[in-house]
């Protein structure tokens, strides 16, 4: 892991989650209070200027590494969990069950997941939790696929053999003996998992889908757009842009350093 | 052959689909009529009307009933009607979707070449200067959102310099036709086709360089080194050709992706293509059209992930013995 791209990579995501945590230090102003200083060029009071209802730029792009890293963490926590618990489980059971849940695993990989998520946005607006949720319900599958052939392949080896032999139970060995085993699978499983929540994050924001009470990067790029005409676009939409760029960059270089220790097969691990 | 395993999984994801388009509207609290119907539309309606789309879609009926009225009415290509754009939902759907197909069929078939040559380049100059900075800066690309490609190219091509229009499909009222039309077709396309190929060639590249790297190790690349080949034949017609068909395996998953930025891409450039439409439905707060649009969406992925994988055992007879596999 001591690769440039990858040392980068970790200094990216550090100064984002430092941003994140200490956002309200950071931000000079509350992000949501409105102005009459609308579309200020950037100044010493205004590092970014201001926006079309006169919020501080600057702070609203602290606030968003808040709202774009909580999403990634949580997607990626809990996808990574349930691609764990049901990949782990249908290689461990077997049988009726391991082929139910791998048909279900296949069906999901292949629904496009943003189309889903539009159509529920349309009836339910999602709050924040909500959303995390969301994401992680249709984004765990492809983690699933790759975690259940690594256990199966685990299953086979000498050590779990021996383990069974003296009387070890199916949830005994997959706690001491699968899931540690695959550690590193499951470390890229986590990352790729909160690039793709922070890549759908914004995503969605830009079309319009996502909390009100949270300021989000996509958001801000939708709201910039409209402006484009005008030179505002230097210091609204650009460094939003980037910000969000760097995280997704940041991260991938991380994941890919991390991926080749495991197995070069994982390169489907990143897609949907 | 396909096997069965296949089929069984794609019929598992139109089922759901089609459940989720089916119970989603008539979950929410209140009238199921406005949930399908939306409130706008519901209040310029007769009553004569309203018991009329009760008793198609069977709403007075218990829930398994309903179910059967709604298959039955895709069947009969009945997606139901938009009372905004004031035509039938499939008509609407049907008319935008060339536009989304031109823009990511060329972006698709773009970003696969173009990630396949520069893979093949990158891989046969492995480690060198060259294929680190185009490891380096097509993995830093990768990170940056289609969108966001596709607004800094809006705002260099289209609002700094004015190379490109800035929206749309077609120049509005310009009554050209022949070769003008076409040349204009492509004016409008060449920006939202750049973002999406962009912000796409990554993959491809990624997976060639890596098989490149392989295959440059086995045996008969040495042999045919030894006869005496030419680089460039060395490169492409043994190396490069062998390098590609994972690439053709993945093309489906990633039509899939593309098909997804694209709903974003077009709403920078305001193209009128399937994705733009999602937007205007969604602000307009026009159910039917969400609901046909997810539906036409969903299945059109679903059979391109079909063909690819259809196609790629037929390209590769060992895929066949893997699948068999497990």
């Amino acid at each position: 892991m001591g690769s440039n791209p990858a040392k980068a990579g970790f200094v990216i995501l550090l100064v984002m989650i430092v941003m994140a945590f200490l956002a309200p230090l950071i931000a000079p102003y509350d992000p949501h209070q409105q102005s009459t200083a609308a579309l200020l060029a950037p100044s010493v009071s205004h590092l970014l200027g201001t926006n079309h209802v006169g919020q501080d730029i600057w702070s609203q792009l602290v606030f968003g590494a808040r709202t774009s890293l909580l999403v990634g963490f949580g997607v990626g926590v809990l996808a990574t969990l349930l691609g764990t618990i049901f990949g782990v489980s249908a290689a461990l059971i077997g049988g009726l069950y391991e082929r139910i849940v791998m048909r279900l695993v296949d069906a999901f990989i292949v629904i496009p997941m943003v189309i889903v998520i539009i159509l529920v946005a349309a009836y339910v607006k999602p709050g924040i939790l909500m959303f995390i949720v969301l994401l992680a319900l249709l984004s765990w599958q492809g983690g699933a696929r790759i975690i259940w052939a690594q256990a199966l392949s685990h299953q086979e080896r000498e050590y779990v053999a021996a383990a069974r032999s003296f009387g070890a139970g199916k949830l005994y060995l997959a706690w001491r003996h699968i899931v540690p085993a695959l550690g590193p699978l499951l470390l890229v499983d986590f990352i790729y998992g909160i690039r793709r929540a922070v890549f759908m994050e914004a995503g969605l924001a830009f079309l319009g889908i996502s909390d009100p009470t949270m300021v989000s990067w996509g958001m801000m790029m939708r709201d910039a757009l409209s402006f484009s005409y005008l030179p505002v676009w230097q210091w609204w939409l650009l460094p939003t842009g980037i910000a969000l760029s760097l995280t997704i960059v940041g991260l991938t270089f991380i994941g890919y350093a991390v991926e080749p220790i495991i197995d070069p097969r994982l390169r489907g691990a990143e897609v949907a | 052959m396909f096997s069965r395993r296949n089929i069984i999984t794609y019929v598992i994801a139109l089922a759901f689909i089609l459940a989720l388009n089916f119970l989603l509207p008539r979950m929410m609290p209140g009238d199921p009529l406005t949930a399908i119907y939306g409130e706008e539309a519901l209040v310029a309606m007769t009553p004569q009307l309203k018991s009329e789309l009760v008793e198609r879609f069977a709403l007075d009926q218990p829930i398994w009933r309903q179910f059967g009225a709604y298959v039955l009415a895709l069947f009969q290509g009945r997606l139901g009607y938009s009372y905004y754009y004031n035509a039938p939902v499939l008509s609407v759907v049907l008319g935008r979707l060339p536009w989304t197909l031109l823009l990511v069929g060329t972006a698709l078939v773009l970003s696969t070449i173009l990630g396949i040559v520069l893979g093949i380049e990158s891989g046969w100059r492995r480690g060198s200067g060259t294929d680190r900075t185009m490891l380096a800066g097509l993995m830093t690309l990768n990170g940056f959102p289609d969108f966001f490609v596709g607004m800094v190219l809006l705002i260099i091509f289209g609002v700094t310099w004015g190379v490109f229009p800035l929206a749309g499909a077609l120049t509005p009222y310009s009554g050209l036709t022949g070769w003008a039309a076409v040349l204009d077709v492509i004016k409008h396309l060449m920006l939202p086709v750049a973002a999406l190929t962009l912000a796409h060639l990554s993959g491809g590249y990624l997976l060639t360089r890596n098989t490149m790297i392989t295959v440059l190790k086995e045996p008969y690349i040495l042999t045919a080194r030894a006869k005496g080949l030419s680089q460039g034949a060395l490169k492409y017609r043994h190396a490069g050709r062998n390098s590609m068909l994972p690439v053709v395996t993945h093309t489906g998953i990633w039509a899939g992706r593309v098909v997804t930025g694209a709903l974003f891409v077009e709403l920078v450039f305001a193209y009128p293509g399937v994705g733009y439409l999602a937007y205007e439905a969604m602000m307009a707060r026009d159910y039917p059209i969400i609901q046909g649009l997810f539906l036409v969406v969903a299945v059109a992925v679903l059979a391109i992930n079909f063909l690819v994988e259809l196609s790629y055992t037929t390209l590769d007879p060992r895929v066949r013995q893997v699948s068999r596999a497990y």
